[in-house]
């Protein structure tokens, strides 16, 4: 009945200009228990995540099932991965800057590999494309040159700066956004061409999405390239997994059932130009 | 199910963000929803919700007092909602203290300062540090530090009998449980050796000018290149000494370190890991102790992996710190000494020496300090000899280690190495011989 007194916690935009948007109460307080660490190492902070969103006090939906087959699972520890590649240092804006890879590791709360960049003065954990090791040297850069530029892999250019037919990862669908597409284990995307200041890639999953050219990509494949590959044994290892098994009910098997020939779905355009006439 | 979603969305709505319930309804596509009873969800849920009050205009006229109902002391209808100050407390209370911004402190700077403490785990290790400290790193002992302890009159009566005793008083019979913790173990070992040490004062009296110290702060500021860095912090136990150490080189061997290259490790900048504040002053430079304190020379620093879970550091990253910090006991002796302004060359080096252990590992470590010009990369830098990861035995096993029926490494203690306190037992006798 009676609560301890605490000293009144600082929130967490307090020090963080964009949290994650799925942590638990607690992982918050874990959070704040080291916040000089937090300020010097804005990008790699450990936390708690269970099953994601759905099991903390923040979700609209929390004590409902919203989706079905998720629960349960081993207790992870969330690692803030920066999507965002081109987040310069202060007082650095504007120039390509390079990063050494100090680490590659295993991530629980992803299927791909996670590597630990030093850079300048901050650490900063990214998605690990396929051949990267623990003390290469990669580059980030936001300059649209005039030739396209001969990229290693691991590499952040924008669109523009690449060449056609290049297989590339972590692709933004707006500038200045963070990474949202093809960040999946062992996943790439190709640029298919570029038009008028706007590029074409094909996703993973064939469609293709037009962007502007200034929307910041990774050059290769993501790491864990035999994620689709292993075997999960038994059932109880996917409730190690957080997932749950299907309901048992009896469903007549409708339109999902069986083989279908569609054609491809049109290309998705997150592009906003004025139009032509407006001009 | 989903229109009960939406409803139940709806009532919470002032709770959230005002972009999550636009984002959430435009998932449900049709906004008048027909109007029904539902008895799946709590009724406070399914009540219509009206629109949120769209707040009152306050119109301030100059000249004008505002009518409130502050003197009634409760609500009137019609009446303005009285403003009163803010309340502050008339007495001091630090459960309630309230730091001032930190640009609004008076030490604030603008310029930051980089703080090494002893939780600092840098990224570089040894590299980093010697590139902090302008040093020149050699692998391995100076050999006529070492011969020091190879001479008969150097050395403890039955040494190895003695060291082995006190390895196994560490390991096994310093507690009441099965076996003793790293904590625990690691610290008896250590000041059981020393203790060995010491028992050579009759034949070497010098040793007796000397005493140990516990938790003592250390504070040293020096400028490298553009940045200003300080080295803060309690750590190690002190050896100090009435009489300083002498030089471990000659002059001509430190004059030619000035052709030697600082390691460098682009793209991490030598600042990475260390803490950034913008809040410190400006001259700190002080070894612990008062200016007549009549052990005023660093001798040895003695260095224990730390307890703490949360700062434990790696073997690379452990050096690092006893590189720092021997560095920073001698740079403030040199600011003692010699003033604060940076001296090219230091007439008499300052010399400290700096052991870690974990238990069974040890690191030695002799620092030079010839210079306090550290601004540029060019120019004498300062010394340090470094024995990494000694052994002073293999195994020291409680019960032993049987494998496939097989014992691969019996109890007590196996593989002890005698070399590792010899070395041990010469820095110790540096100086004193």
């Amino acid at each position: 009945p009676f609560r301890r007194k605490t000293p009144p916690i600082p929130l967490w935009h307090h020090f963080c200009p964009d949290p994650p948007p799925f942590w638990s109460s607690f992982a918050v307080k874990r959070l704040l228990m080291n916040p000089v660490q937090i300020k010097l190492s804005l990008c790699w902070a450990n936390l708690t995540c269970n099953t994601g969103f759905f099991h903390s006090p923040f979700c609209l939906f929390a004590g409902k099932v919203r989706t079905r087959g998720i629960g349960g699972g081993h207790k992870q520890k969330y690692r803030w991965v920066d999507f965002q590649r081109l987040r310069y240092e202060a007082n650095k804006e504007g120039h390509p800057f390079e990063e050494k890879v100090v680490e590659v590791r295993y991530d629980p709360c992803r299927s791909a590999d996670i590597a630990l960049l030093a850079g300048g003065n901050r650490k900063r954990w990214i998605i690990a494309t396929e051949n990267m090791q623990a003390g290469d040297i990669i580059k980030t850069s936001g300059v649209i040159g005039r030739m396209a530029v001969s990229a290693n892999e691991g590499d952040a250019y924008p669109l523009g700066a690449l060449p056609v037919g290049t297989l590339v990862n972590n692709l933004e669908l707006q500038p200045g956004r963070g990474s949202e597409c093809i960040r999946a284990a062992g996943t790439s995307g190709v640029l298919l061409r570029k038009v008028n200041g706007t590029a074409i890639v094909q996703l993973p999953s064939k469609q293709q999405v037009q962007v502007l050219e200034s929307c910041m990509v990774t050059v290769g494949r993501v790491s864990n390239i035999d994620h689709n590959k292993r075997v999960i044994g038994k059932a109880g290892r996917n409730r190690w997994l957080g997932i749950r098994p299907s309901s048992g009910l009896w469903k007549r098997k409708g339109g999902w059932a069986g083989r279908k020939i569609k054609p491809l779905p049109p290309m998705k355009s997150y592009v906003n130009l004025p139009l032509i006439s407006a001009s | 199910m989903f229109p009960e979603a939406t409803r139940c969305l709806k009532a919470s709505a002032p709770l959230f963000s005002k972009n999550v319930f636009l984002n959430a309804s435009a998932h449900g596509g049709s906004s008048s929803l027909p109007l029904r009873r539902s008895l799946g969800v709590s009724h406070c849920l399914a009540a219509k919700v009206a629109p949120p009050k769209k707040p009152r205009e306050k119109v301030e006229i100059p000249g004008l007092e505002v009518v409130t109902y502050g003197d009634r002391m409760h609500y009137v209808p019609g009446l303005a909602k009285p403003v009163y100050p803010s309340w502050e407390r008339s007495y001091k209370d630090p459960r309630f203290y309230k730091s001032p911004p930190a640009q609004e402190m008076a030490l604030y700077k603008d310029k930051p300062c980089y703080v090494f403490n002893q939780r600092t785990s840098v990224l570089e290790g040894v590299r980093q540090a010697a590139w902090l400290t302008k040093t020149s790193v050699m692998h391995g002992l100076p050999p006529h530090l070492v011969s020091l302890s190879a001479t008969a009159e150097n050395q403890l009566p039955n040494q190895d009998e003695r060291v082995q005793d006190a390895i196994k008083h560490a390991r096994f019979w310093d507690t009441t449980e099965p076996r003793p913790r790293k904590e625990k173990y690691s610290n008896t070992l250590l000041l059981n050796l020393l203790h060995l040490c010491a028992t050579l004062q009759p034949t070497h009296p010098a040793v007796g000018r000397r005493i140990l110290a516990e938790n003592y702060s250390l504070a040293a500021t020096w400028t490298r290149g553009e940045d200003l860095f300080q080295i803060r912090g309690q750590n190690g136990l002190l050896h100090c000494s009435m009489d300083p150490l002498p030089r471990v080189c000659e002059e001509k061997e430190v004059l030619e370190t000035s052709d030697q290259v600082l390691e460098s490790f682009y793209p991490v900048s030598p600042t990475i890991d260390l803490q950034q504040v913008n809040v410190y002053k400006e001259d700190v430079n002080c070894t612990g102790f008062r200016g007549d304190y009549p052990y005023p020379h660093a001798h040895t620093l003695y260095f224990l992996e730390t307890p703490d879970p949360n700062f434990k550091l790696r073997p690379e990253q452990f050096r690092a710190k006893m590189i720092m910090f021997t560095f920073g006991n001698a740079l403030a002796r040199a600011h003692k000494l010699y003033g604060t302004q940076p001296q090219t060359l230091l007439e008499r080096p300052v010399t400290v020496q700096a052991v870690g252990t974990n238990g069974r590992i040890f690191q030695f470590l002799v620092f030079q300090l010839n210079t306090t010009d550290l601004s540029g990369d060019d120019g004498l830098k300062n010394q340090v000899w470094l024995d990494e990861d000694v052994e002073l035995y293999d195994f020291a096993k409680v019960r032993p280690l049987i494998k496939r029926k097989e014992v691969k490494v019996p109890a007590g203690l196996t593989g002890y190495k005698p070399e590792t306190f010899s070395k041990f037992l010469a820095l110790y006798l540096h100086g004193a011989v």
